[in-house]
């Protein structure tokens, strides 16, 4: 590959070469550069032409001027403390002015960068990871990498399966959109993790916010937003691989990604290949807990003349997750010998990579058209076609050689369409408004030999909304509302004999409305409000599951009769970011949801040949959950900080007057990061941009339950020390990035309350992942 | 124009959309092969007489209705033969889930607990590493009193652990299959 590159770039150098004959090598490239987020001045950023090595440095006002340049095409590379070195190509026939934005790999608190000279467009609190933490972290499902963020917490079922939980909200009611399509898979499942390769992304976003009204799914608040960037208008061919190996588990992952640029189109592709075994704890190993993935996904970008804009994109995610051995049981009885066992049953004394039952089997596969048209620079049209195909097939272990025949095993396909209008109107008005629909289409696989436990189903749900925008002064107002209509047609099957198929057919209105106000208070401080309301009609598992849920141990019963949830929800935000110096943001929290939809354990047990199960059923109550996240960086010096967040959720059922299952544990994470901008030379290579992490985090012990809601009372608190390291290096055309993560470093025995493995066994233990990328 | 035409293209698929979405398909329904929805424990005196028989049957697997559990009184004092027999009734003819268990005797084992005083139960039969299964027992009676008798299958059990060899569930970890409970009347 890197000699195809070489070899590209000599023609195309060849080529070049009879422009320069007659040259006037008198041009100069000038501009400035720009921290992206604030958009303050950087100074001392080193910028050089990569083909001639001529540079220079910018001023105090951020700018560069590089002189006695020849006309050519060269690539500029723009390098600074702290930040993600980036390199464009830019043609010179004149003298030129080329700006750039950068990126600090670790900005000043992540998402509260954005004050200064422009406010944010929207007033929704929104965290962001970016490209470089995301690919630092290529061993880790999305899930596990979004945790990082404050007031994002995982449940899990083990280490490899996990899903986020956004200000206590998951599942059916936190949206995750990957690449602005919302997932639709099977999202009910606490043991479902989200079907999407985190190496796609540049940018993986959490909006905190009130109602999120843009997108379908649920408004109640949390969105979790995967983007992949815009093809770099780059002629020539560049990618990046990297490499990684995680000690806990043997696990190898690559990653590999190409891009160009053409005239007649610009590609990218990108490909991952994940391969671990069996994980282990401080103590043992954990049996069948191995993991296999594979991805791919082409984005394909065409602009049809100076108005019209295409996108195409196609993704494919397919996994076999293992699930512990020792976690499948029988009934209750053998739930209760787990409880009291130490070490989980069908423990082995040896490592392995075989992937048996149970296990997981996911494929999901997207494809969306998207088309943007300019009826003007202030109005603009934009359209999105996509499908998306989920297959989950979920292997239990089973009598005479049928664990090979999956016990559940659902396809779904999702259609979706949206029409939406943008416009800048006068005065700083803004303008959004879109149609959509999105039609699922759920089957079960009748192979199973087992009744299904949720039932197939159509859902169709049509969508409207509006935002409106007014920025005035430092402040920016947003007003939106939107309007669902969802209809349901869902055939049941019976529990009882003679088996019979029982039709249901509902139609559901919902309505959101939120209103949100940011204003920056000063040119240090700033202050966002929002208020939302949302109702969100139940799911078809709320309404229609039935029969035993291996994975819980007891036998689920849905309620036809459930409403819709109403949620009220108010944020606020503080944040503050005093000469770079000193950095914090407070994120306070409320949420009232009226006819809260949960699981809940009857006084019934039923009595089936396998012995007595726990029925639960899906009930509703009247809920509030709320909370805050605070986070605080002090910059001791500039390449030197630290930073304290601290989450606190509560949720109370109002009507019985008790606490919520299945609300995260607070948690208080401290972290010193450090930066050198001191050189290494190693064999005449610079060793740069090395950073050191280290950060702990302190789980408190889940205080607020109800001993009765769950089959054993939440685990103690747990301390966690972690250790990360980077460095750049450039060694000729290419440039490599070296990084450790060392997780739980004191190889602590612990098991976390939302991770349902806490039944039977302890959490991970020590893990250290190398790995090495270079772009090129 | 081309705004039109996409606005059009829109509404075209909209009006798609909301036509499909019309009626799903009935299910197929599951063949439930695996289910075992009968037990039966017959009991044969050793020295002749009427046999007496333990059921649990539950038609209708894990959901719905309730069981329906019958057991025969013993007499006292009395040695019985002890065959179980497993079946699926919702297939016609009803399919016998013994042979499957007897084809996996290895990864297989039954448990009898009791509260009855002097009642005990103990295996006859074995499977091809010398170790017990179940499906054939031998039961003995004492003096006249009532209880209750369970009857325990496990998968994967590990049947090397202590104790597991003479019957005592407490070790022997694996998967319920099976776990019923009677209520035992010795006349």
């Amino acid at each position: 590959m890197l000699k195809l590159t070489k070899l590209i770039i000599s023609i195309l150098f060849l080529l070049m070469s009879k422009l320069a004959f007659a040259q006037d090598c008198s041009l100069t490239i000038r501009g400035q550069v720009t921290d992206k987020e604030t958009h303050e001045i950087l100074e001392f950023v080193n910028v050089y032409i990569v083909e001639s090595g001529k540079g220079a440095t910018t001023d105090e006002h951020g700018n560069y001027v590089i002189n006695e340049v020849c006309p050519g095409d060269y690539h500029l590379r723009f390098s600074h403390i702290g930040c993600e070195t980036k390199e464009q190509f830019i043609s010179v026939n004149v003298s030129t002015e080329f700006n750039m934005e950068m990126e600090h790999a670790a900005s000043l608190l992540e998402g509260i960068t954005v004050i200064g000279k422009q406010s944010e467009t929207s007033t929704q609190n929104t965290q962001i990871l970016r490209e470089d933490k995301i690919s630092d972290q290529l061993d880790q499902n999305i899930s596990n990498i979004l945790e990082s963020i404050s007031g994002v917490q995982t449940i899990k079922n083990g280490n490899g399966i996990s899903k986020p939980v956004v200000q206590g909200l998951y599942g059916n009611r936190l949206t995750i959109l990957n690449n602005g399509i919302a997932q639709s898979g099977q999202q009910w499942g606490n043991d479902h993790s989200p079907e999407i390769d985190a190496m796609v992304a540049n940018r993986i976003s959490v909006v905190k916010g009130a109602s999120a009204l843009e997108f379908p799914g649920s408004n109640l608040g949390g969105l979790v937003l995967v983007e992949p960037s815009k093809i770099e208008n780059e002629p020539h061919l560049h990618g990046s691989t990297s490499l990684a190996y995680n000690t806990n588990g043997r696990g190898a992952s690559l990653n590999v990604q190409l891009h160009k640029a053409t005239d007649l189109i610009k590609w990218k592709i990108n490909g991952s290949l994940k391969k671990s075994g069996d994980q282990n704890t401080p103590d043992y190993f954990l049996n069948n807990t191995g993991k296999e993935e594979g991805d791919f996904a082409v984005q394909l970008e065409k602009n049809f003349g100076e108005k019209w804009f295409t996108d195409l994109y196609f993704s494919t995610f397919n996994t076999s997750l293992g699930v512990l051995r020792g976690s499948h049981i029988g009934n209750l009885t053998d739930l209760e010998a787990a409880f009291t066992s130490d070490v989980p049953f069908f423990t082995e004394e040896t490592f392995s990579y075989a992937i048996d039952a149970p296990k997981q089997v996911v494929n999901h596969h997207l494809l969306k058209l998207h088309s943007k048209y300019f009826l003007t620079d202030e109005h603009w049209l934009d359209f999105t076609f996509s499908g998306q195909f989920n297959n989950r097939k979920e292997f239990d272990v089973r009598r005479s050689g049928r664990s090979s025949i999956p016990s559940l095993s659902l396809q779904q396909f999702t259609y979706f369409i949206q029409g939406k209008y943008n416009a800048e109107w006068k005065n700083d008005w803004y303008f959004k408004t879109g149609v959509q629909v999105n039609f699922i289409d759920n089957t079960n696989n009748p192979e199973t030999g087992i009744i299904p436990l949720i039932p197939d189903y159509f859902s169709t749900e049509s969508g409207v909304y509006s935002i409106l925008t007014k920025h005035h002064k430092s402040s920016v107002f947003e007003f939106g509302v939107r309007y669902e209509y969802i209809s349901q047609d869902v055939p049941t099957i019976t529990q009882t004999i003679p088996r019979e198929i029982i039709r249901y057919e509902n139609g559901f209105h919902n309505i959101a409305t939120s209103l949100g106000w940011a204003m920056d208070l000063s040119k240090d401080y700033n202050l966002s409000a929002n208020v939302g309301y949302a109702t969100r009609n139940p799911a078809v598992n709320e309404l229609y599951s039935g029969g035993l849920h291996q994975g819980i141990s007891g036998i689920e019963e849905g309620d036809p009769s459930l409403d819709a949830e109403k949620s009220l929800k108010s944020t606020l935000t503080f944040k503050g970011n005093k000469h770079g110096r000193f950095g914090f943001e407070t994120h306070f929290y409320a949420q009232r949801i009226q006819d809260y939809i949960y699981l809940t354990p009857t006084q019934e047990t039923r009595l089936t040949i396998r012995g007595a199960f726990p029925v639960f059923n899906y009930a509703q109550t009247n809920a509030i959950i709320a909370g805050f996240d605070l986070s605080g960086q002090y910059n001791f010096l500039t390449n030197f900080y630290g930073r304290l967040t601290y989450s606190y959720i509560k949720g109370s059922d109002t009507e019985k007057q008790q606490p919520l299952v299945f609300i995260p544990s607070n948690v208080l994470k401290a972290n010193v990061n450090f930066q050198s901008n001191k050189q290494f030379l190693i064999f005449k290579n610079a060793l740069e941009n090395i950073q050191l992490n280290l950060g702990s985090k302190y789980v408190f012990k889940q205080v607020n339950y109800v001993l009765e809601q769950d089959f054993v009372a939440p685990p103690d608190g747990y301390f966690l020390l972690n250790l990360e390291g980077s460095a750049e290096m450039k060694i000729g055309n290419l440039n490599w990035r070296f990084f450790v993560n060392m997780s739980n470093l004191l190889d602590v025995s612990y098991r976390d309350y939302l991770n349902r493995q806490r039944y039977f066994a302890d959490d991970i233990g020590r893990n250290i992942t190398i790995g090495i990328r270079t772009k090129f | 124009m081309i705004n039109r035409t996409n606005f059009l293209a829109s509404l075209l698929f909209l009006a798609i959309f909301t036509m499909i979405s019309c009626e799903k398909d009935d299910p197929i329904i599951p063949n439930e092969e695996e289910v075992i929805t009968t037990l039966i424990y017959t009991l044969t005196p050793e020295n002749g007489g009427d046999p007496v028989v333990m059921s649990f049957i539950d038609l209708d697997g894990d959901g719905g209705d309730a069981p329906t559990i019958t057991a025969q009184p013993l007499a006292s004092n009395t040695t019985y033969n002890g065959v179980l027999e497993l079946l699926n009734e919702q297939e016609t003819p009803a399919e016998s889930i013994t042979e499957e268990i007897s084809e996996e005797a290895n990864d297989h084992q039954f448990f009898f607990d009791t509260d009855v005083e002097g009642l005990t139960v103990t295996y006859s039969d074995e499977d091809s590493d010398g170790n017990p299964l179940g499906l054939a027992t031998k039961l003995t009676t004492s003096s006249v009193q009532s209880g209750s008798l369970t009857i325990t299958l496990r998968h994967e059990a590990d049947k090397s652990a202590s104790g597991v060899k003479d019957g005592e569930i407490a070790n022997a970890g694996g998967e319920t299959d099976i776990e019923v409970t009677f209520d035992v009347e010795i006349n």
